[in-house]
């Protein structure tokens, strides 16, 4: 790399480039991690005791979350809560995806998209809080449901999971309708027909010849949904209910209400480390590699 | 089983522009039948409306003498063969064959079955498990048409799927082409803008230019009776000298061509005296000496190439009009070479007319 660089810009910008490059990456990305690791294996001490007698590395930390039933009842539900977020926005997605990479006309498509994009210019705070107000008790959403006689009265969405699975996927959107319209997008559009000329339905059509070819394109929507799902914090927290407090809900509190940091990075990492291990899962057991993704 | 197609008065229209302007056109049962045109005269439109992928703005597509007005493209008794062939790429080459079936519900060892039947009949009968990444040009060509006959169609549709061949791997698969539209008997729909394909496999043609069908007819009579000077030109390689009519005499009329003084041909369609009409002689019939009842025209030579078995001559008439000239062999002298002079003589059956300017 530093000779590219090199023969590109000389020694003297290149040292620059590359030493810049060093600095961000391990003065913001690796040291702060590595700081976070440290800081979950020991306890958490008085100012006066750090680096006393005390001051040991141990697991308990880790231990503490499955010694704790609610926390630990909390994880998972944040998990299963981010698969269901996921699979959702999957399947907002796809037809929108589908329709911008092949039905729209170039016009059309564009439009769309900035459609599309456009609410994400604005603060994701102010975005949530907007589906607070529309799924509130007395909302909007309320009223033109019950104005259109579908219910007889108004339905608490704000409490439960509803009006976070509904933010979180409002907010996740982009990052699965991207990748899948890339990848639909590059499939010969005479497949389709091809498919469609020997007898297949709109459904087999999709299974078998449009799915299998968008099939990269859906696992990184997908990672990166459940990804930012998992970590989510402020749909959670503006949206949720006390009875949906989200993982990362608990890690806030550790780190900022309880002043616990070390208890709050074991717990971040644990987070962390069942997420990435789901997702390798996810990844076996439909056969997408590493590869795949980054093209 | 009749596997007629008829394009029932079909006119297709993409907003203002007129794709295909009306067109009643009946293909038979069973035929070999070719659309020729550039690209861009709607011959891929036309084989879109057949299988469905478009629907005409006016009239109707009848398969079988049925109407297909409604009837969506995967139900229709066609299959077609894509210029890109676009096999599945993710499939192997029996999934690929078995996709239609599997559509239809088929068994797993009744598809199991077609699939090794077809792909003896491609001669492919090793490769069902390959990947299609692993085959090689002509081999996906017998691919792609076994998948498309796998469906049993009464149509098969073929949109230039030679284009991407080399030379000597599309004259065998024309051969073959032929050879299984003969065994299986079913209607091929052929779209080239390829002469030489259109004219060695069809029972007849159908030459388009900008939306319009301009004749109907078998190779040998589009060759030696064009109706336009569209096809004249288009169909095998023509010589157009334009004039005026000057005598209509039963069939044959005289041009009066400026400087190469006039001409005599044969009259195609109702000629009249005072029309600009364009004389059509195609380069093999031109000779040197002149025999009782030849026209003649003088050329200089411009350009002698030999091509083995013939010779063309480049050449120049006083109008300064280029002249294509193929002669045998046996006909090459030293009086042939660039600058000389030149008498061209043919036969007035051999010369068309046609009314209006050449159109190339």
């Amino acid at each position: 790399m530093f000779s590219q660089l090199k023969a590109r810009f000389g020694s003297g910008l290149a040292v620059g480039i590359i030493g810049m490059i060093a600095i961000w990456l391990i003065g913001l990305v690796i040291l702060p991690q590595l700081l976070m690791v440290d800081y979950s294996f020991r306890p958490n001490l008085l100012p006066a005791d750090i680096g006393g007698p005390k001051d040991v590395y141990s697991l308990t930390n880790y231990e503490t979350l499955f010694n704790n039933l609610i926390h630990l009842k909390i994880f998972f539900k944040t998990i299963w809560s981010s698969v269901l977020v996921t699979s959702l926005t999957l399947i907002v997605s796809y037809p929108i995806a589908f329709y911008l990479a092949k039905v729209a006309t170039p016009q059309k498509a564009a439009l769309c998209l900035l459609l599309l994009i456009i609410p994400f210019w604005i603060n994701e705070i102010l975005r949530t809080f907007s589906w607070y107000i529309i799924l509130a008790y007395k909302g909007p959403l309320n009223a033109l449901l019950l104005g259109l006689g579908l219910i007889d009265r108004p339905i608490r969405f704000l409490s439960g999971d509803g009006g976070v699975l509904i933010g979180m996927v409002y907010a996740y959107i982009l990052f699965m309708i991207f990748p899948i319209y890339n990848a639909i997008e590059s499939l010969d559009t005479n497949q389709i027909k091809a498919a469609r000329n020997l007898g297949a339905g709109w459904i087999r059509t999709h299974w078998r010849v449009v799915i299998p070819h968008a099939k990269p394109g859906i696992a990184t929507g997908c990672i990166m949904t459940f990804m930012l799902a998992a970590g989510s914090y402020a749909v959670p927290a503006l949206l949720g209910s006390p009875g949906s407090r989200w993982f990362t809900q608990i890690i806030y509190n550790w780190f900022f209400e309880g002043g616990d940091w070390n208890q709050g990075a074991a717990y971040a990492f644990l987070l962390l480390i069942i997420c990435i291990g789901f997702i390798a899962l996810v990844m076996r057991i439909f056969k997408v590699g590493l590869g795949d993704i980054a093209k | 089983m009749d596997s007629s197609v008829h394009l029932d008065n079909t006119v297709m229209q993409f907003g203002d522009f007129t794709a295909i302007q009306k067109t009643d056109l009946k293909i038979e049962s069973g035929e070999f039948f070719s659309f020729l045109g550039p690209s861009g005269c709607g011959k891929t439109t036309i084989l879109n409306m057949i299988s469905g992928f478009l629907d005409p703005t006016q009239g109707d597509v009848k398969i079988g003498g049925q109407s297909m007005r409604g009837v969506p493209a995967n139900k229709r008794p066609t299959s077609m063969i894509f210029q890109n062939l676009a096999l599945f790429p993710l499939m192997t080459v029996s999934e690929n064959i078995e996709f239609g079936l599997e559509v239809r519900g088929v068994s797993r060892s009744e598809r199991k079955k077609a699939s090794n039947r077809l792909l003896e009949l491609v001669a492919l009968e090793d490769s069902g498990t390959k990947k299609i990444a692993e085959l090689s040009g002509g081999q996906k060509q017998r691919i792609a048409i076994a998948r498309a006959l796998a469906v049993e169609p009464q149509v098969l549709l073929l949109d230039e799927p030679l284009s991407a061949l080399d030379l000597k791997l599309r004259q065998h698969m024309r051969t073959e082409l032929k050879a299984i539209q003969r065994k299986t008997g079913i209607t091929f729909i052929y779209i080239t803008h390829d002469q030489g394909e259109a004219l060695t496999m069809s029972d007849r043609v159908a030459v388009m230019s900008a939306g319009q069908i301009q004749q109907v007819a078998d190779p040998i009579t589009l060759y030696r009776d064009p109706h336009t000077a569209f096809v004249a030109s288009f169909v095998g390689e023509n010589n157009g000298v334009s004039g005026k009519i000057i005598e209509v005499n039963s069939a044959f009329v005289t041009l009066d061509c400026g400087p190469l003084g006039k001409l005599v041909g044969r009259a195609q369609g109702n000629l009249s005296v005072g029309q600009t009409a364009t004389l059509f002689i195609r380069p093999e019939h031109f000779r040197l000496q002149a025999e009782d009842g030849m026209h003649s025209l003088q050329a200089e030579i411009q350009e002698v190439n030999f091509e083995g078995a013939y010779l063309t001559l480049n050449a120049n008439t006083p109008a300064n009009q280029a002249l294509s000239i193929q002669l045998g062999t046996h006909q090459f002298s030293d009086a042939l070479k660039k600058g000389a002079p030149v008498s061209l003589s043919y036969r007035e059956q051999d010369a068309i007319v046609i009314v209006g300017a050449d159109h190339v």
